[in-house]
């Protein structure tokens, strides 16, 4: 069995349906209106112990419902989840032991306290010994570049400041399972960068199962190996990142750049764009062209000073998806 | 075990102080704010009163013993119970959740991480002074016996209320707002506890003995050391009985809110 395991698992919620103008909400006192919202349908998923994997998808689509039901805030309606041996909603005390939970859009942290203060609640709530407590907050600390602000009050940091020590605070009790929820919302580019490359080397070294939802798919490309696509509640895809980039994304773009200016002659099944008088951008697909012969053909003819190779923004796949084009 | 459930509880004890002492001046003001609100009221309802003799049989100072008892049990009351009185708010803003991520009791972290010592000392402190000074008026003679009802018909009554919340917070879990009952049914029962509960319709006094029994809190422990005519109305036992509804209300409402959470929804982004 792997270490994280979903099967079958649906989630509906009762939500109230308002009817429109005053007479309706009156109407709606005495008699509600309930309209049922599937949030997530029939999921079935498995993750291995130590991976790092992406949950994308559009708002709405029942991310945060899945995280929410892995974590055991929510019992789904229908199916099992099993993890690491524990059904999270019925074990809840000794299960959320073992896991760390970041809301990007929720901070954990005492508003008007200092970030150490919050590490010491956490300390206690957690039953973290003294040793283990010192190491990991020594470590994060120093990887996290926050020795600057730990003793500031957290209404006064920045928001990549503050969601660093958020995450620091969901890792202090040494999970082997982390979820993050949206962790680099609102956080600009260098501090994401940190982020990201944080998180990587925690999972590299410490062997932690990660579990993220974002809408960056730069976090995606940086961190997940793979990803697991789901929209509407249902999943879509799951799989490794390169694979989806080769079923989906067959379509390269290669830029040359000459050392002078010059004509180039039109190949077959490729589209040539001139971008100036020197650059040229041949778009085809990976699956009908040979990328080795097309780039030696262009070195053989023309004079090159460069040429890279760009792959589809994973971004553009997802949107072809969604809009069903794949 | 027992000692790592002090700790935790005085952690967040002194978390709470921490906070408010981020804002001194606010946090001392706050007390005294509550305490001259609250006060205001008394007085108010004291010079009013100075133009009858007496209601029912009850003169000013038996009637700001009952009070008194009101305004003492609320004090404990919100130093404990605040997280479930505020427990919609909690709900609505997902910070549940994160009680639910958090290896601990859902109670008792409700319980400790909202306490609330400062409007306690306003609240508490008022409802010593006007036990004090009611009790001094009157004359009561303090037996043991008597200081021992008292302490319990204190804690009865934080239990009572208590109970209350709790109910209303598990309410919560299957309305999501349950604010107007919390008006209707706690609020509005407190207001008529100030007086003799003899004074109101028969239906309100049902409803404060069976159904939101403030007449356990207040009403019932006073008659103790007061033993008025109108005590003739209702069953003796009652008096004795007081300290102990509290319990049995609490656990009622435990018993309720362990059966409940199990459907608890969170309320999403």
């Amino acid at each position: 069995m792997s270490f994280i395991e979903v099967e079958n698992v649906s989630k509906t919620f009762k939500v109230s349906k308002r009817s429109a103008g005053i007479p309706g909400m009156i109407a709606n006192m005495f008699v509600p209106k309930f309209e049922k919202k599937e949030a997530v349908r029939d999921i079935s998923l498995s993750i291995e112990k130590g991976e790092m994997v992406g949950f994308i998808g559009p708002n709405g689509a029942g991310k945060s419902t899945t995280i929410k039901m892995l974590s055991g805030i929510l019992c789904p309606d229908n199916g099992t989840i099993n993890v690491n041996g524990y059904v999270p909603y019925k074990q809840r005390k000794d299960y959320v032991a073992g896991i760390g939970v970041v809301f990007g859009q929720k901070s954990q942290l005492q508003w008007d306290l200092p970030v150490i203060d919050s590490f010491e609640l956490l300390r206690a709530i957690y039953r973290i010994p003294d040793d283990l407590y010192k190491k990991n907050l020594d470590r994060f600390v120093e990887m996290l570049d926050m020795g600057g602000f730990i003793n500031q009050p957290v209404r006064q940091l920045s928001l990549g400041q503050r969601m660093r020590s958020d995450i620091v605070a969901a890792l202090l009790h040494s999970p082997q399972i982390v979820f993050f929820d949206e962790p680099t919302i609102g956080v600009d580019i260098i501090g994401k960068e940190t982020i990201r490359k944080f998180i990587k080397e925690l999972n590299e070294q410490d062997d932690v199962t990660m579990l993220f939802t974002t809408h960056d798919m730069q976090d995606i490309e940086q961190t997940c190996k793979r990803i697991i696509i789901i929209d509407k509640g249902k999943i879509m895809y799951d799989g490794s990142l390169a694979e989806i980039r080769s079923k989906y994304g067959t379509t390269r773009q290669l830029i040359a750049e000459m050392n002078q200016d010059m004509e180039v002659a039109s190949i077959k099944d490729i589209i040539i764009e001139k971008q100036d008088n020197r650059k040229y951008s041949f778009t085809f697909d990976n699956q009908v062209v040979d990328v080795n012969r097309l780039m030696h053909t262009i070195l053989d003819t023309y004079n090159v000073k460069d040429v890279t190779v760009n792959e589809p923004e994973i971004e553009s796949i997802i949107q072809k998806m969604y809009n069903g084009e794949v | 075990m027992k000692n790592d459930v002090i700790k935790l509880s005085a952690t967040y004890t002194k978390m709470i102080f921490r906070s408010w002492f981020q804002y001194k001046v606010d946090a001392i003001l706050r007390s005294l704010a509550v305490f001259m609100r609250e006060a205001t009221s008394i007085i108010v309802i004291y010079f009013t009163l100075t133009k009858f003799d007496s209601i029912n049989g009850w003169n000013i100072y038996e009637m700001l013993l009952l009070f008194s008892l009101v305004y003492m049990t609320y004090g404990i009351l919100i130093i404990f119970f605040t997280g479930l009185r505020d427990f919609g708010h909690t709900v609505r803003d997902g910070s549940f959740d994160r009680y639910i991520l958090r290896p601990r009791g859902l109670l008792f972290q409700l319980i400790f991480a909202n306490a609330d010592w400062f409007a306690a000392v306003g609240h508490g402190g008022l409802g010593i002074l006007l036990f004090v000074i009611s009790a001094a008026k009157l004359g009561v003679v303090w037996t043991p016996l008597r200081v021992l009802y008292y302490v319990f018909a204190i804690i009865g009554g934080v239990l009572i209320q208590g109970a209350i919340f709790l109910f209303l917070a598990t309410l919560n879990i299957y309305l999501l707002e349950t604010n107007m009952l919390k008006e209707v049914f706690y609020w509005n029962m407190r207001k008529f506890s100030g007086y003799p509960m003899s004074i109101f319709h028969k239906a309100i006094q049902f409803v404060m003995t069976f159904i939101v029994p403030f007449a356990f809190v207040n009403y019932f422990p006073a008659q103790f050391i007061l033993r008025k005519d109108d005590m003739a109305a209702y069953s003796e036992i009652f008096m004795y009985i007081a300290p102990f509804v509290g319990i049995v209300l609490y656990m009622l409402a435990y018993l309720f809110w362990r059966f409940s959470i199990k459907y608890y929804k969170s309320s999403g982004n």
